[in-house]
């Protein structure tokens, strides 16, 4: 009985409340909505990055799955340089020798191995060589001295970096 | 969410690692390399270095290349372990004004923290490169051993690189956290990590998600550094036997023998002889010298024995003696044994594990990522704190069609995430067959029969056409409420029919679980009776096949050849629809060499009618 009487008694007020109520429930329903919205632009992003992200996965895995063989094959190298500079030392090489060398070289470079350059007299880089001797000389200290043994790059990757004798400066 | 990633941050090299997808990885660092030497320097050009470079310009700079500064986090200078670690350390270090250690790296002197925040920045700059993130939360791992003030200078360290550290917790904690090991109700686990530079070893209690450190043991001087040490000791001492020629003095040799050394020691985990192969190594006055030496397993385990055997008695004391030096455990009640540190690869050291414990060491994640690892998975426990938003479901089992035979051909496989749909186009069994049956079912058997039924409908208005022609195309749909529509339609004709499923996942956890053991049980019977069917349809096609090659071809076909297949047609018909698998695919056989001769003797009269090479016809059946 009392609430009949109250909802005769104001009807006007009634109907702002349910005037309210709907822009409340459209308020939620808009918030949902667009909750919905970026859950879903999210996941679609988050699948097309996936996407992506095994594509250049498979790109690296192609360039650098041979790694390991080639930096095994870096120490052949190694050996073929010490054998040659070791020929040298008794007179001229036979051509042939140097020809075979750059046969070995051109079939690391198809795939994707190059040289590191270091110039003797440049100064040490860590981010391309290592330090594995430091001596006296006439040059400023920090100078390479001699690289020992060549540094080389996979693609964009240092996979050996470059041996080298640093000068130490003068001893006093 | 941003993510929080987990590191190890080690005496001698450290891994940093994050959770993707429930899944912990390693990242790599800027150089592509998977750890990164614990190693900061201050470079004669005043440039500040840490990882691999810092490591590559120690010799040029060893007053200024600060390693092992684990050795002095978080310890008084007074301390005995820090006294006589300074005797060996190339860098200066002193007490600092409240009595702990400061370390000088160019001019300055700085704290062990300071140095092990810029080893943390390092980690976390490539990982933020590796992620395309920023990083801001950590959790960092510390040896079990490690006192209050240590894991503070931890965590401050973590601060200064400007990461939250969420938590610090032990090595062997991170280590059995990766093998999931947490979970387990009352286990005895003992860590024994053998790194680089340490040897550590922990015995754990695991109890209701809690991991309680019994005991703690080990050899802070101990690691696989001086394996690779006496195997470089002994190569030289070899070199000098067989050429007289001392070898260790020589900058380039000794580095091409101490990578040489630790490629043996390496393959001599799974090989059992090796050799050491350098030629050029030094020369004299009588020209160029080389360096060739076999190397055995045996030869190597002799050399180390020693070491490891030092290793397994500190193991026993640690699991064995009474407390506060042991667990007080016997040792046979521990339950698992994790393996960490690259230097537990060596078979010899597994097998000396397995012998003190009289069980299998848990192997198979790589010994140097471990623990890198775990901690990653502690970092992922945490993140996952905050709830996903979005919850998707994944539907329990196959829903297939019944297709010719009563086969279940699966349309979306069990454990596939939904929303998903599919879509494949079947074909009709009969000539001018006008209708098509859609049998919706549910389950891994491989009879649609013995799987539950959730729909059927029948598509009719098909066109009449040979069988194998109409196209239907049935397409599957699940809704992320798991409701399954199935339509089915004509390409023809473009007539559909479709039909929605509303229980499609809501089966309860019993019934799935007895459905999925079914499965499991009848699986070699179901096998049989697929390949059964499969022959049976394979037989049927081909008598339709060939009876209609000898009405195409007529009068084409020599009536001997006619006579023979219309034999063997007859004989496959009487087998194909027994149960004998064996009969049916000899029939089969028999009968699809019979019919290859309709299309030899067309293909002959049109030439000529030669019958030359024709191969006799095949007798036996």
């Amino acid at each position: 009985m009392d609430e009949l009487n109250k909802k005769t008694e104001e009807p006007a007020e009634e109907k702002l409340l349910d005037v309210a109520d709907e822009g409340k429930k459209l308020a939620e329903a808009e918030a949902k909505a667009a909750e919905y919205l970026s859950g879903w632009q999210r996941a679609k992003a988050d699948f097309i990055n996936y996407k992506k992200e095994e594509v250049q996965k498979f790109e690296e895995f192609a360039k650098y799955s041979s790694a390991d063989f080639i930096k095994e094959f870096i120490n052949v190298l190694d050996s073929f340089d010490l054998a040659i500079a070791a020929l040298e030392k008794n007179g001229p090489v036979e051509k042939g020798v140097y020809m075979i060398r750059t046969q070995i070289e051109d079939i690391l470079k198809k795939r994707g191995l190059t040289k590191i350059e270091v110039k003797t007299g440049s100064e040490f880089d860590p981010a391309i060589s290592e330090a594995i001797a430091f001596m006296d000389s006439d040059e400023p200290e920090g100078t390479v001295l001699e690289e020992i043994e060549a540094g080389y790059r996979l693609y964009e990757k240092n996979i050996r970096p470059a041996r080298v004798k640093i000068s130490k400066g003068k001893s006093q | 969410m941003p993510k929080i990633i987990g590191i190890d941050l080690g005496t001698t090299n450290s891994a940093v690692a994050v959770t993707e997808g429930g899944e912990p990885k390693i990242l790599e660092s800027s150089e592509g390399a998977r750890t990164t030497p614990s190693i900061v320097a201050m470079s004669k050009a005043n440039e500040r270095l840490a990882g691999i470079l810092a490591k590559r310009q120690a010799i040029t700079n060893p007053k200024n290349t600060i390693f092992s500064v684990k050795r002095l986090i978080g310890r008084k200078f007074s301390d005995p372990e820090v006294q006589r670690d300074k005797a060996w350390l190339s860098y200066d270090i002193r007490a600092s004004s409240a009595g702990g250690v400061e370390v000088k790296m160019g001019e300055t002197w700085y704290s062990p923290e300071e140095i092990s925040a810029f080893i943390l920045g390092k980690l976390k700059t490539d990982a933020e490169a590796r992620l395309g993130e920023k990083i801001e939360e950590a959790v960092i791992t510390v040896p079990a051993y490690f006192d209050d003030s240590q894991r503070q200078a931890t965590k401050n360290a973590g601060e200064i690189a400007g990461l939250k550290v969420r938590r610090i917790i032990n090595e062997p904690t991170a280590a059995a956290l990766a093998y999931g090991m947490n979970k387990q109700k009352n286990e005895k686990i003992v860590v024994y990590d053998f790194g680089g530079g340490t040897f550590d070893i922990s015995v754990l209690e695991v109890g209701d998600d809690t991991v309680e450190v019994k005991s703690t043991g080990g050899d802070t001087h101990l690691g696989g550094d001086d394996f690779d040490k006496l195997i470089q000791e002994y190569l030289v001492g070899e070199y000098k036997k067989q050429e007289g020629i001392d070898i260790s003095k020589d900058s380039l040799a000794l580095q091409r023998l101490k990578e040489a050394a630790e490629r043996a020691k390496h393959e001599l985990s799974s090989v059992t002889e090796t050799e050491i192969n350098l030629p050029y190594i030094t020369s004299d006055a009588a020209g160029p010298k080389h360096f060739l030496l076999k190397m055995t397993r045996s030869k190597l385990e002799s050399l180390v024995g020693d070491l490891i055997e030092h290793s397994i008695q500190l193991t026993k004391e640690t699991v064995t003696a009474a407390s506060p030096k042991g667990a007080g455990f016997n040792l046979g009640d521990i339950n698992e044994i994790v393996l960490v540190g690259g230097q537990t690869r060596m078979p010899a050291i597994q097998e000396a594990v397995k012998k003190l414990f009289g069980k299998d060491p848990h192997q198979g994640i790589n010994p140097d990522e471990v623990v890198a690892l775990g901690a990653a998975v502690q970092a992922g426990i945490l993140q996952g704190d905050v709830k996903d938003i979005l919850l998707l479901d994944v539907t329990p089992l196959t829903l297939a069609i019944e297709t010719m035979g009563g086969v279940a051909t699966p349309m979306i496989a069990k454990n596939t995430t939904v929303p998903t749909s599919k879509s494949q186009i079947f074909s009709t069994a009969a000539d001018n067959q006008t209708s098509v049956e859609i049998h919706v079912s549910q389950g891994e058997r491989a009879l649609a029969s013995d799987n539950k039924t959730l729909a059927r409908f029948i598509l009719d208005g098909v066109a009449p056409a040979p069988r194998g022609i109409p196209q239907v195309e049935v397409s599957f749909d699940i809704d992320a409420n798991g409701i399954l529509s199935v339509k089915a339609s004509d390409k023809a004709t473009g007539k559909s029919q479709s039909v929605k499923i509303e229980a499609s996942t809501n089966l309860s956890k019993d019934e799935i679980e007895k459905l999925k053991q079914d499965a499991a049980k009848f699986a070699a019977e179901d096998m049989r009776k697929k390949e059964l069917i499969e022959a049976r349809n394979q037989a049927e096609s081909l008598v339709y096949l060939s009876e209609k090659s000898l009405k195409d071809a007529g009068d084409k076909v020599p009536a001997e050849v006619k006579t023979a297949v219309t034999e063997k047609v007859e004989a496959l018909k009487k087998v194909k629809d027994a149960d004998n698998l064996e009969a049916i695919k000899a029939a089969t056989e028999a009968l699809s060499a019979e019919i290859q001769k309709i299309g030899q003797s067309v293909y002959n009269q049109k030439d000529g009618g030669s019958t030359e090479g024709e191969p006799q016809p095949n007798a036996g059946s």
